[in-house]
């Protein structure tokens, strides 16, 4: 016996669209290995995901699936998780999609702690529309729109989660699959926003010119840029320069979730009262 | 059936059309002259176990609103021109993904922020063409505050049967006025509901988009085991994204035909005192309020003048258009909150120039007074 | 847990179809299992094989870092594994330094 993918599989898309050795195919199996641990059923769960390569990741899973407009998932699952509160909801964003073009979303979405899982996958740069900065993109590195190396300052997209107060936060990289698949297990389970920043490879639009043109080499690039949360809360200001923690970062089970809270917006509407905060 | 009588605002109605017609998200953001849509409806909504969102950005309402309707509940969203501009986007989605909603659009003076307080019909031709690439529009203008009621509730139902975005156009004056109106009971209002079709064979069989030629998407109710796939891009029979050539050619056609075949369902006019009149006015919206009124102070002085109200003005009535126009030849005034918008719909369906008959227009955020209108009649038409 | 049924007495087994050979499982492999070899039909003119399955040591860590649904490892209950043996690591550092590629080939 050995796991069966082919379950949660539109298996006559594959093999997929995406570039030999793409991180997103590695976080696909990791998130059906996650939805099969939690025994949730495929027409309870519905994948909402924007534009750029990680778009493609909603028409792979064999469920109630949406490919929305750039930038935009979370506002599409928003409205379908206020219409369906005991529907399971996942987002998929890139960096560009969840943190520039669709960054306010993410903000609010991350604000209201509304039940929805929102995945971010990070590969640090415009991967489908050909190597252009995105707000992830290391300072220096080359892109197509700053060939000289990038100046813009980078986004820790977890510290902007955090700030905007989701009440799970978690990083993981595709070079660690099982670590992964424990995180979204975890983040699935959480009821509020789960924000789950992926560290993932684009060696084709960000590696080929930066000296990692191969999975191999964009990988091992993740893992020094990499540390575990533990490491890295024994280290000095000094020595975390650079590097990102992994590992859930935050977990709040008291905040409230905002379908919870609707609940009471209803109730207090039908018996003439205010809301119980 | 007995109607009812109601004092209310023509933005106070339009929501509670969409509750009555069976709404169950709103998804919005403020501004004004619309706000008052999402005001009332945050009241409503809650009561009867729908919910209202307000949302971070225009953006952010027209999408949840968008992933409401394509969980199988009615939605709504409601915004004045610059929101639409924000929102354009998304109503394209709606379109090629084939998702029902009610766009309500309370006119204010454009373009830009332009006069957000005041009134104008500035977005006639922003609602036939709302998104890019190639959509055809239907769009509802009520012309007084008991239409602000009926036509969302036909709003509501048109999405339904043609599976697309449906534009309510109020403006200002209209949504702002505070009036009596009658309205139909609301028996009759849920006896006419139309709900979307549903497939209810076999899963395996299930084929969303695979349709005839002049009908829209047959699209299930999410979480209930047809699972399929929305996306923006084209797709075929199965709503999977294809680049395919015919497959494209065939979609694309099928959104216009399965409007352009059935305007009968969706074409809606008004005639006013047209039976022997000898001079035609046209009107719409607010507009057509003072129209109205400017027709019945000449009919006073024995003025034989009657007027045409476009209520759907997108598909265009262009036929009734035509067939006035030859009855008329060039004896028409057409007065307008805009540059002309509603007068192109008018010269391509009849083939005259706006400089063979009488245009009034004004863009200033004020409306046309009756006394304006009686004195521009008798000083270019008469 | 949803399941696939294993060909019978086999550690590991691939699905060329879906291969897009990165090299990734290879470069997983702490025991030399796995190897490209040239193929001029696909896109990268290689494609995966399993070259040593009785050093298969059941790690799955191929078939986790695989992106591409395209490699299988047995269930440890159903399978004896083998141990890691130093003739199988040297091998796998080989393979590596050989570009991922078989070998002599």
């Amino acid at each position: 016996m050995a796991f069966n993918y082919d379950e949660y599989l539109r298996t006559d898309k594959m093999p997929t669209l995406w570039c030999w050795g793409c991180g997103d195919g590695v976080i696909l199996k990791a998130f059906i290995r996650a939805i099969d641990k939690l025994g949730i059923k495929k027409d309870d769960m519905c994948v909402v995901s924007g534009i750029g390569c990680s778009g493609r990741f909603s028409s792979y899973i064999d469920c109630n699936t949406v490919h929305t407009t750039h930038g935009r998932t979370v506002a599409y699952a928003t409205g379908i998780k206020m219409a369906n509160p005991d529907k399971h909801v996942f987002c998929i964003a890139g960096d560009g999609d969840g943190l520039a073009i669709g960054g306010n979303h993410t903000i609010h979405g991350c604000r209201r702690n509304i039940d929805i899982n929102l995945i971010l996958i990070n590969n640090f740069i415009y991967g489908l529309t050909n190597s252009q900065t995105s707000p992830t993109t290391p300072q220096g590195m080359w892109t197509v729109t700053m060939k000289r190396g990038n100046i813009d300052p980078t986004f820790d997209a977890c510290k902007l989660a955090e700030g905007a107060g989701a009440s799970f936060i978690a990083r993981e990289k595709v070079t660690e699959p099982r670590k992964l698949e424990k995180i979204f297990v975890e983040a699935f389970k959480h009821k509020g926003f789960s924000f789950i920043d992926v560290f993932s490879n684009c060696h084709i639009n960000l590696g080929r010119k930066n000296k990692m043109g191969s999975a191999m080499e964009n990988l091992d690039w993740i893992d020094q840029i990499t540390v575990s949360k533990k490491k890295y809360d024994a280290m000095s200001e000094e020595e975390r320069k650079g590097l990102f923690p992994t590992g859930v970062l935050k977990k709040d089970e008291e905040a409230r979730e905002y379908t919870e809270m609707y609940e009471k917006v209803k109730e207090a509407w039908q018996n003439n009262t205010k809301v119980e905060l | 059936m007995s109607k009812r009588e109601v004092i209310s605002s023509g933005n106070d109605l339009a929501a509670r059309a969409a509750v009555d017609a069976g709404c169950k998200f709103f998804g919005g953001y403020p501004i004004t002259p619309s706000s008052e849509v999402m005001h009332t409806i945050s009241d409503l909504l809650p009561k009867i176990g729908g919910a209202c969102m307000q949302m971070e950005d225009e953006i952010a309402g027209i999408c949840a609103a968008i992933g409401a309707s394509m969980s199988g509940v009615r939605s709504m969203t409601a915004t004045s021109g610059p929101g639409i501009s924000l929102k354009a986007e998304n109503i394209g989605l709606a379109f090629i993904a084939e998702v029902p909603l009610v766009i309500v659009n309370v006119m204010r003076g454009g373009p830009s922020t332009g006069l957000p307080t005041r009134v104008q019909q500035g977005d006639v031709l922003q609602a036939k063409n709302p998104t890019h690439g190639d959509v055809k529009s239907i769009v509802l203008c009520p012309g007084n505050l008991s239409e602000c009621y009926t036509e969302t509730v036909r709003a509501f139902n048109l999405a339904d049967r043609f599976m697309q975005p449906v534009f309510v156009l109020l403006d200002e004056t209209l949504g702002h006025m505070h009036a009596k109106a009658e309205l139909p009971s609301l028996q009759e209002v849920e006896e006419g509901i139309k709900l979307r079709r549903e497939f209810v064979g076999d899963p395996a069989d299930y084929r969303p988009y695979d349709v005839p030629q002049d009908e829209p998407a047959i699209l299930n109710p999410m979480f209930k085991g047809y699972r399929y796939h929305y996306t923006g891009l084209h797709h075929g029979p199965t709503g999977f994204p294809t680049e395919d050539a015919e497959v494209c050619d065939r979609l694309i056609k099928r959104l216009f035909n399965k409007v352009d075949a059935h305007t009968d369902e969706i074409e809606s006019y008004e005639e006013y005192l047209l039976d022997d009149a000898e001079y035609l006015v046209i009107a719409y919206g607010s507009t057509s309020l003072a129209a109205r009124e400017a027709v019945n102070r000449l009919r006073e002085e024995g003025v034989k003048i009657g007027m045409f109200r476009p209520i759907t003005l997108f598909p265009s009535p262009d036929k009734k258009m035509k067939e006035l126009q030859e009855r008329f030849g060039n004896k028409v005034y057409m007065a307008e909150l805009n540059m002309g918008q509603y007068v192109e719909a008018f010269e391509r369906a009849t083939g005259m120039h706006r400089d063979e008959f009488v245009t009034h227009f004004k863009a200033n955020g004020r409306p046309i007074s009756p006394a304006d209108m009686v004195a521009k009649i008798k000083e270019e038409l008469l | 847990m949803s399941l696939m049924k294993a060909p019978e007495n086999t550690p590991v087994w691939t699905n060329e179809a879906n291969c897009k050979a990165c090299d990734i499982c290879v470069a997983v492999c702490p025991a030399g299992v796995l190897a490209m070899r040239p193929d001029p039909h696909s896109v990268l003119g290689a494609m995966i094989t399993v070259i040593a399955p009785e050093d298969c040591i059941g790690c799955n860590e191929c078939e986790l870092s695989c992106p591409d649904f395209a490699i299988y490892v047995a269930d440890k209950k159903e399978y004896k594994f083998a141990k890691l043996s130093d003739q199988a690591k040297e091998r796998a550092k080989k393979i590596a330094e050989n570009n991922y590629m078989q070998l002599g080939a």
